[in-house]
């Protein structure tokens, strides 16, 4: 018992001091416990920053802004818990550490040791309620420790969410760069992008990945996640997102009969009755299972390893793409299987006459996703003219994912009519639905943001104000326990907002003022809400203070920052009226520009390779702390 | 008015009884008629199911209230009077032969109805009846030996409504036999042993395929009518390929049946499919097996379920709040260290394999030179995430492969690893089998997926030893795969490739194998087609129609080929010409065909699109009873109207 009460308030004292010390780097503000700074989480520390500024390097200043935002959105929902967490232990058994410490160390190694990859340590989890009915101390302090433990649990799960920053292009040239964290679906990342461009929902618009090493382009499905296949990237890749309209994307939806009746031709097709596309539709997609179109036909293929292209008839079936050997009949048995859709996907090529000498330039491939280089695992296929292709394509699809593609398709539909009428009102209602049931903190941060966004305003005239730099050099490690390795993760998040210029180059249309006044600082984003307010909302830089409570690190110094809530109303005040004159940030500005000025020069138009993710480092060093718990717990019964 | 004699034979007086000699006038109605025959037997008994049966005119008098004028029955008719519900032979879909009492007196699809209530099969308008294949008589003692089941004490309840009992409806748990019968009604048989399979007839062409469909009853006649006798054999089949509110909830009788009849077709090559597909269907039978096996009777596919779902949310209180210590263990993960050979295919390179020290940790393989350097970096760390894992096994030469193909960007890395032993091997295989779709070992399915392998491994060391049926764990994969599959690979070639199969379906419960199992053949694309041999009006030759759920199609006879297809949505009215037995469509856009079938009564095929069409009116109209009128009026004959 006393080991176990020991160890928590050894966390609690360490995560006291973290948050303490990083605040004063920020602030260069008195703080309550003066840091002890151990020199090996320095280390950790700088590592993680430098990745990260690696990596951001060839981001526009724009674009730096917008993830300002997102991550801006992941500490103040950090700092937010925190705070909650705090309060409602203290209320109710002040022996007891922050509960949230453990999983904050945990978290950190993932987000150090990624370049590209932000861990967000907000967790979805409730805070642990305070227990209503009085039960005996002991049973409280049992319940107390439980709850940490299921916390420390959960955000260890939390802090192996991986999150990329993905550049997004858009046809016109120009480009967004936004968060996407790996829970999110295709279809999030589109309406997020609808939202920031302010186009029309038009369904055929399609996230699309090019590779020019392969010459290829794939439309991606609505229900896939986005991140997932971007981390299979190379480091040097060339490859780019870009969002464009597919025509082709839900054609099968729109004029079935095409597709499942292409034999006839096509003009007695052509006005088909919406009745009859219907039924085409519910005979073909809602049954038991997903009818495939009966394609065959001849189709070119070219020969392992040769440069040759081979006529062979060809016939898709649900299981798999066939083809039917010479001199063979076209019975299913005498079917030879050249690939099945489980492990490959389909993607369009372009000039393949010219790259691989094919008879026409109308071709597609099929491999692993992860296949970024000429193989003789791909398969190439040629077709006469571009609706063959097209045909064959989604007739691969629909194999693929079956009924998917059409719960895809009605979604997008009631996407596009929805925002047809509520185009005005959608920001509103999308960002309002992430804050489901606000704690009582952060009503209370509520009531603040209203000005916060007025002081937003007021220093967004003022783009080339220095970002406010915590420096990771400067900033003081956190305190000493050799026994729990690495240093809480709000730190590190706090470190890479800190890098950026605060949020004012953000165009003032963006983001509606109207909308800020009710709305609360971004606080986490639900699990099940996968849009990502944050990006549209302005970064204010006093929403962590007036949220934040004492972990917050950023501009505005106040002593009194450590507290909660009455201490954050006034780091707004003052974090409002800092900016414009002169930089508040005591810290020594020279990291920052150095992290903006390349930003702004190397205008790179590939997006910056995300890389590949080890999300599993977190879990050695969570094995030290949680084999360390369990030691104690177990010491806790034999006692 | 004058009276004259009728003569009536009691069949229940004896077979060598005399017929009774009735007087009556031909005023005198039906229901008289009965009760006068009834007072002269001096037999003492329930008569209620009894009826006269006209035998030369082959019909049932069954309105009582009819004279014996109106029914023109004159003196020199012989009338029997008989039960009307009569013991009948019915083959199941699962080949298991049945023994109940069915109705000889109404229309087939009534009768129909009434079987499905008492086997507890929703929608029996999907059903019907059709004679079997003469079988060639060549040893008469087979039929003796035939395994029989028997209902017949089962009383026909009118109630629609089945009160469960025991997890099966309540006529079905009075005796232990009858509760035998309804297991094997609602769980699937063993696997047939290889030989009995390739005994079986197996239409050869397409043109055999139109003579299955010739032997259906007529849905509007009854079987006395038909010429069906007292205990003679009928084969009930699903008829109608579209199959409407499949709940597994409460259709445990009818999936199961559906199944087998899936499986059968393809086992018998009524539909074609290719090799991957055959594998795929053989690796779900046989866990379909192996799971109704291990399934206790009474908790059938609805109590799996429950019980599943019940361990699922288990689960997840485990992982959500179960006491720390619980959680701190499931945190720390779990790995696999052991020696294992590896080998990595290269070009030009004869190296062999070499042996290293391997660790499995998370998604990931690493390996160290040795034991020793285990701390150290690793030569390599392979993550599998993605990749494709093939087994390589020869359990009589104890080879224990498998086979990794690990995509990179360059291409698939393609690298072997050799295990020792079955154990060591089960349980890397399982390892990387759940890694490559992402999941650790710390996933619940881990260890049965470890035993999955061990138990399958198992079958290919028993398979040459016993060439009977499937008994325990021990089955021949040759049962599993059509006569054709049978002969083109031996089985120790054939349970590799199953087994690869097998991967990716191990983890199904038993009701969504069998989901799966119907799903990827309704997807074949032969599903669904009943074909039958027609000649078209205008054309010198016999050509083949099949007809599926939204469609005719007209198909070369002898190339196989599709040479035009119709749908129903553009259908507008369809005809027969019973007299030139001829059937006419009118389609839109003035399209019409008319056509003569070869082989099948005309009847067979008008039921067949008119049964489709009655079919796809079911959406609609929600409520469960069936519009037997609306059945009849768009598959009757011109008897019917």
């Amino acid at each position: 018992m006393d080991d176990i009460d020991a160890m928590f308030s050894d966390m609690l004292q360490e995560m006291d001091l973290l948050t303490q010390s990083l605040g004063e780097e920020a602030e260069s503000a008195p703080l309550p416990k003066p840091p002890t700074i151990p020199g090996p989480q320095e280390m950790n520390f700088s590592v993680g920053f430098t990745d990260f500024n690696a990596s951001l390097h060839d981001l526009e200043d724009n674009d730096l802004d917008a993830l300002m935002a997102d991550l801006v959105a992941d500490i103040s929902a950090t700092e937010e818990k925190f705070a909650t967490e705090k309060d409602t232990l203290k209320g109710s058994a002040p022996v007891a550490p922050i509960p949230s410490q453990p999983p904050s160390n945990l978290s950190f190694p993932g987000s150090s040791s990624t370049l590209r990859q932000a861990t967000s340590s907000n967790s979805i989890a409730a805070t642990p309620p305070p227990p209503t009915s009085k039960p005996s101390k002991e049973e409280l302090e049992e319940q107390i420790k439980a709850d940490k433990i299921k916390l420390a649990l959960e955000k260890l799960k939390e802090a192996k969410v991986k999150k990329l920053v993905v550049k997004v292009e858009i046809m016109d040239g120009s480009s967004k760069t936004l968060m996407v964290d790996e829970r999110q679906t295709v279809r999030d990342v589109i309406d997020n992008l609808f939202e920031k461009t302010h186009c029309d929902c038009n369904v055929d618009w399609s996230v699309c990945e090019t590779n020019p090493d392969l010459q290829t382009e794939r439309g991606f499905e609505d229900h896939e996640n986005l991140v997932e296949p971007l981390s299979t990237w190379t480091r040097d890749t060339e490859n780019k997102v870009i969002i464009k309209k597919k025509k082709d994307k839900y054609e099968v939806f729109r004029n079935p009969q095409n597709f499942y009746m292409w034999k006839k031709d096509k003009k007695s097709l052509k006005d088909m009755k919406e009745k009859d596309k219907e039924q085409l539709l519910e005979e073909n997609f809602c049954g038991a299972s997903v009818i495939v179109p009966d394609l065959e036909g001849i189709l070119y293929l070219k020969e392992d390893g040769k440069k040759s292209w081979k006529q062979r008839y060809f016939l898709l079936r649900a299981s798999g793409l066939y083809y039917s050997p010479k001199g063979k009949t076209k019975a299913s048995r005498d079917l030879v299987c050249l690939v099945q859709f489980d492990n490959v996907n389909v993607y369009y090529c372009k000039e393949y006459r010219i790259k691989y000498k094919a008879p026409t330039d109308h071709c597609f491939i099929l491999k692993h996703s992860q296949i970024q280089k000429e193989s003789q695992y791909i398969r190439y296929l040629c077709c006469d003219d571009e609706w063959t292709m097209t045909l064959w394509v989604t007739g691969i699809r629909i194999a693929k994912y079956g009924k998917q593609l059409y719960d895809n398709y009605k979604a997008a539909v009631r996407k596009a009519a929805g925002s047809a009428t509520w185009a005005s009102r959608s920001i509103q209602a999308s960002s309002s639905a992430s804050t489901p049931s606000p704690t009582p903190k952060v009503r209370a941060a509520n009531g603040h943001a209203p000005q916060p966004a007025v002081e937003t305003k007021g220093s967004s005239n003022q783009t080339s104000f220095p970002p406010p730099p915590a420096s990771m050099e400067t900033l003081p490690p956190p305190p000493p326990d050799p026994m729990l390795p690495p240093p809480p993760p709000a730190p590190p998040s706090t470190n890479k907002v800190n890098q950026f210029p605060p949020p004012p180059q953000f165009p003032q249309s963006s983001f509606p003022p109207p909308p800020m006044d009710d709305l609360p600082p971004p606080p986490p984003p639900p699990p099940e809400d996968s849009e990502l307010p944050p990006d549209f909302l302005p970064p204010p830089p006093p929403i962590f203070s007036s949220c934040g409570g004492e972990a917050l690190p950023p501009p505005p110094p106040d002593p009194i920052a450590s507290l909660p809530p009455p201490p954050a109303l006034q780091n707004f005040a003052s974090a409002g009226g800092a900016p414009p004159p002169p930089p508040p940030p005591p810290p020594p500005p020279a990291p920052a520009p150095a992290a903006s000025k390349p930003a702004g020069s190397v205008r790179k138009v590939a997006p910056p390779p995300p890389k590949r993710t080890t999300p599993q480092l977190a879990a050695p060093s969570g094995g030290d702390l949680m084999s360390e718990l369990m030691t104690a717990m177990q010491k806790k019964r034999t006692q | 008015m004058a009276a004259w004699d009728l003569t009536v034979t009691v069949e229940d007086l004896g077979p060598d009884a005399p017929p009774l000699q009735i007087s009556v006038t031909s005023d005198l109605h039906i229901g008289g008629v009965i009760l006068k025959l009834v007072e002269q037997t001096n037999l003492k008994r329930d008569w209620s199911d009894h009826a006269l049966w006209w035998e030369q005119k082959q019909q049932w008098l069954l309105r009582t209230g009819w004279t014996l004028d109106k029914c023109g029955v004159h003196a020199d008719a012989r009338l029997i009077f008989t039960p009307q519900h009569k013991p009948l032979r019915l083959g199941l879909p699962n080949g298991a032969t049945l023994k109940m009492r069915a109705c000889f007196s109404s229309p087939v699809f009534r009768t129909v109805m009434g079987i499905c209530r008492v086997l507890n099969l929703r929608h029996p308008e999907e059903l019907s009846l059709l004679r079997p294949v003469e079988e060639k008589k060549k040893k008469k003692d087979k039929d003796s030996s035939e395994e029989l089941y028997d209902l017949t004490d089962v009383p026909l309840t009118a109630g629609s409504v089945q009160a469960l009992y025991n997890g099966m409806p309540a006529h079905f748990a009075d005796s232990p036999k009858t509760e035998a019968v309804y297991k094997m009604l609602s769980v699937s048989l063993p696997s047939p042993a290889p030989e009995a399979i390739a005994k079986l007839y197996r239409p050869a062409s397409i043109v055999d395929k139109t003579h299955i469909h010739t032997r259906w009853l007529d849905s509007s006649r009854s079987l006395m009518q038909q010429g069906i006798q007292e205990n003679d054999k009928l084969g009930l089949r699903f008829k109608y390929y579209t199959f409407h509110d499949m709940d597994p909830k409460y259709d445990a009788v009818r999936l199961t049946q559906l199944y087998e009849q899936a499986r059968w077709a393809i086992l018998l090559e009524d539909i074609d499919c290719t090799e991957e597909e055959m594998m795929l269907f053989g690796a779900l039978q046989y866990h379909i097996g192996k799971q109704s096996l291990s399934q206790d009777m009474v908790s059938s596919c609805q109590g799996m379920d429950d019980l599943e779902s019940a361990l699922k949310s288990l689960e997840v209180k485990m992982v959500g709040d179960g006491n720390s210590t619980d959680m701190l263990d499931n945190m720390t993960a779990p790995e696999l260290n052991d020696h294992l050979k590896i080998f990595r295919p290269k070009r030009l390179t004869l190296k062999g394999y070499k042996q290293y020290w391997c660790k499995f940790q998370e998604t990931s393989i690493s390996y160290y030179k040795s034991k020793e350097d285990r701390y150290g970096e690793p030569i390599q760390q392979l993550n599998l995430k993605g990749c494709e894992v093939a087994p390589d096994v020869n359990v009589a030469g104890q080879k224990f492969c498998i086979k990794l193909l690990i995509p990179a960007p360059e291409g698939m890395n393609e690298i072997y690893l050799r295990c020792e032993n079955e154990k060591q091997y089960s349980q890397w295989m399982a390892a990387c089998k759940l890694a490559s779709k992402g999941l650790t070992l710390l996933d619940s399915s881990y260890q049965s997926e470890v035993q999955n392998i061990q138990t399958f491994l198992s079958m290919q060391r028993s398979s040459s030893a016993a060439p009977t049926s499937q008994t325990d764990e021990s089955i021949n994969t040759h049962s599993l795969v059509s006569p054709r599959y049978q002969k083109k690979y031996k089985p120790k070639q054939l349970t590799p490739r199953i087994l690869e199969a097998y991967q990716n379906i191990a983890q199904l419960s038993l009701t969504s194998a069998i989901l799966k199992f119907l799903q990827i053949w309704q997807a074949l694309p032969d599903f669904g087609i009943s074909y039958f041999m027609v000649r078209f009006k205008g054309s010198r030759k016999d050509e083949v129609l099949g007809i599926a759920n939204n469609r005719l199609i007209r198909i070369d006879l002898g190339v196989g080929d599709v040479v035009k297809t119709w749908r129903y949505s553009n259908m507008r009215q369809w005809n027969v010409n019973w007299d030139i037995r001829q059937v006419a469509i009118e389609f839109d856009g003035n399209i019409n065909i008319a056509f003569g079938c070869v082989n099948a009564d005309c009847k067979v095929v008008h039921e067949y699109i008119g049964g489709y069409i009655f079919m796809s009116t079911r959406a609609q109209q929600q409520s469960d009873t069936l519009n037997e009128e609306l059945f009849h009026k768009l598959t009757g004959g011109h008897e019917a109207l």
